[in-house]
C-alpha cells in the first residue's frame, strides 16, 4: 500500500505527496550520497575545499576528474553527486560571477552568488519535464570585505551557511568528525589539515597524487589549488596519528 | 544569450547585466528618439558636484524649457536622492532623466535587501553607466554624488554610458560658466559649507547667461549621514545659508 501511494506521487518533481513530500528531490539526495565526499573548512585566514578523486582504473587521467572548480578568482566550489550536473550548475555560477562584474564591476559576494545558484536549483523543483540536480556543492570563497564564507547547495534549493560541512558519502561520520575537531581559532593550514583528515575517514587512505585540495584566502582573495607536494606533509601526519 | 534557462518561465536564467531588473528595456517605448524634438521638455540646466572629505555639495538651477526657447516650467526638482547616501542630477529630456532616477532607485533598494548593506558608490556608478549606454533613456546627462566607504565621490555620466570620476564637475547647457566660476576656487581642503557657497555661486553664474538654466537653486548636501535636498526661489538665498 505504501508503495503504490508512492508510485504515483514520485514521478513528477512538481508533484507534493498526500504527506508533503517531494519525491524526487529526496531521490537527487540520495544520489549525492553515492558520491564520493567533499570537505569544506572555514578558518579565520580563508576556507579549505577538499576532495578525494575516486579513480576506477590506474590508465585514467586523474586531472579529468574533476571534484573542485574556480568560479572566480575568489571563489571556488566543492561537488558531491552527479559530475555532469555539477559541471552546469559550476557554468552558471562563473556566469552569474562575470554578470556581477559586468553590472557593478565589482566581485561577487559569496552569498549571493550561492543564492543565485540555489535559486536556480530550486526552479527544477517547481517545473514540469525536468528532474532536480543530483549534486551538492560548497562554495568557498572571500567576500569583497575579506570574510571568509562557506555555503552548501541542496537538491531542494535551500542555501545552508556553514564553519565546516561534508557533502557526499558517508556525510554523517565525516560531520561528526568536524564537529568533534573544528576550532574556530585555526589557521588555514590547519584548516587544510582537518579537511583532509575528515576526508580520510571515509577512505582506505589518501594519496597526494589523487587528493584535490584548493584554499581561498583572505589575504589575497585567490583561489588556489595545492601541489602534491604540498599535500603530502598533510598526508603523512595523518599516518603518523594513525599507528 | 546564455545557454541556462529558467525551466518555469523560459527565460534566461542569467539576466542581462546592462538591463534593470525590473521593467526591462522591452517595455519602454522605443520610439522615443524619433519624438519632435521641439514637444520635449528638455532641462537646459547646470548641476554641479562638488566633492570635499565632508561630503558631496550639489546644485541645481530650476528651469525646464522646449526648444531651449521657452521656459515651460519654473520649479523643477533637479535632484533627487537615489540610495541612503547618494543624489542623482536630472540633466537633459525630462523624461528620460525622470525614468533613470526610478529605475536607479529601484535598482538600488533591491540590492540592499538582498546584501544587507547599500550597494557601493563605485557600483552604483557603473550600474548607470551601463543602463545610460544600453537603456531607453535617451539623452540625460547626469551627475551622481555619492558617499560610501572609501569616502565622497562625484562622477558624470554622458549619454552613451561613459562614467568618469572627478573631485568636481558640471553638467548641462551652462556647463561653461558654471566651470569657469569652480576652476581656481576649489580645493581639495575646502569644508562641505565653502563646497556648497560655490556650487551655489556657479549654478548662479550660469543662471544669468544661460537660457536654459535659472529660477533658483535645489541644493543637495550628501554625507554618511544621508542627503539633504533644500530648495531656493532665488540663487542669492541658497548662497546665504
Amino acid at each position: 500500500m505504501q508503495d503504490q501511494n508512492q508510485q504515483a506521487y514520485d514521478r513528477g518533481t512538481s508533484i507534493f505527496s498526500p504527506d508533503g513530500r517531494l519525491y524526487q528531490v529526496e531521490y537527487a539526495r540520495e544520489a549525492i550520497k553515492r558520491g564520493t565526499a567533499s570537505v569544506g573548512v572555514r578558518t579565520g585566514e580563508g576556507v579549505a575545499l577538499a576532495a578525494d578523486r575516486q579513480t576506477r582504473s590506474p590508465l585514467i587521467e586523474e586531472d579529468s576528474i574533476e571534484k573542485l572548480h574556480r568560479v572566480d578568482d575568489h571563489i571556488a566550489v566543492a561537488s558531491a553527486g552527479h559530475v555532469a550536473d555539477a559541471r552546469q550548475l559550476v557554468e552558471f555560477a562563473r556566469k552569474q560571477a562575470q554578470r556581477n562584474r559586468l553590472r557593478y564591476d565589482e566581485p561577487v559576494g559569496v552569498e549571493s552568488l550561492a543564492k543565485e545558484v540555489t535559486d536556480y536549483i530550486q526552479q527544477y523543483t517547481q517545473s514540469g519535464g525536468v528532474r532536480p540536480f543530483g549534486v551538492a556543492l560548497a562554495i568557498g570563497g572571500v567576500d569583497p570585505d575579506g570574510t571568509p564564507r562557506l555555503f552548501e547547495t541542496d537538491p531542494s534549493g535551500t542555501p545552508y551557511e556553514w564553519k565546516a560541512t561534508a557533502i557526499g558519502g558517508n556525510r554523517e561520520t565525516l560531520q561528526g568528525h568536524l564537529e568533534d575537531n573544528y576550532r574556530p581559532e585555526m589557521d588555514l593550514d590547519g584548516g587544510v589539515g582537518l579537511a583532509l583528515e575528515t576526508l580520510a575517514e571515509s577512505s582506505d587512505g589518501l594519496d597526494a597524487e589523487t587528493v584535490e585540495v584548493t584554499t581561498v584566502d583572505v589575504e589575497s582573495h585567490r583561489v588556489r589549488s595545492l601541489e602534491p607536494d604540498e599535500i603530502a606533509p598533510h598526508l603523512d601526519e595523518l599516518e603518523g596519528t594513525d599507528e | 544569450m546564455s545557454n541556462f534557462t529558467d525551466p518555469l518561465t523560459g527565460e534566461d536564467a542569467v539576466s542581462d547585466p546592462y538591463a534593470p531588473e525590473v521593467g526591462g528595456i522591452e517595455t519602454a517605448d522605443a520610439g522615443q528618439q524619433g519624438n519632435d524634438e521641439n514637444a520635449v521638455n528638455k532641462t537646459g540646466t547646470t548641476t554641479v558636484g562638488i566633492s570635499t572629505q565632508e561630503g558631496v555639495a550639489v546644485a541645481t538651477d530650476r528651469r525646464a524649457s522646449l526648444g531651449g526657447r521657452f521656459v515651460s516650467n519654473k520649479s523643477v526638482q533637479k535632484v533627487e536622492q537615489i540610495h541612503p547616501t547618494a543624489a542623482l542630477t536630472l540633466v537633459g529630456s525630462v523624461g528620460g532623466a525622470q525614468s533613470f532616477i526610478r529605475t536607479l532607485r529601484s535598482e538600488s533598494d533591491l540590492y540592499e535587501v538582498r546584501e544587507g548593506e547599500p550597494m557601493s558608490i563605485h557600483a552604483l556608478a557603473t550600474l548607470a553607466g551601463n543602463f545610460a549606454r544600453g537603456g531607453p533613456f535617451f539623452a540625460i546627462n547626469p551627475i551622481l554624488a555619492g558617499v560610501d566607504e572609501e569616502g565622497s565621490h562625484v562622477y558624470s555620466i554622458d549619454p552613451a554610458g561613459g562614467v568618469m570620476a572627478d573631485d568636481y564637475t558640471v553638467t548641462g547647457s551652462g556647463m561653461q560658466l558654471a566651470y569657469g566660476t569652480i576652476e581656481g576656487q576649489y580645493d581639495e581642503e575646502m569644508s562641505l559649507a565653502e563646497a556648497r557657497e560655490l556650487a551655489v555661486r556657479a549654478v548662479e553664474a550660469a543662471s544669468e547667461r544661460d537660457t536654459g538654466s535659472g529660477n533658483g537653486a535645489t541644493v543637495a548636501t550628501v554625507t554618511d549621514e544621508g542627503v539633504e535636498i533644500e530648495t531656493f526661489e532665488d540663487t542669492a538665498d541658497a548662497a546665504a545659508e
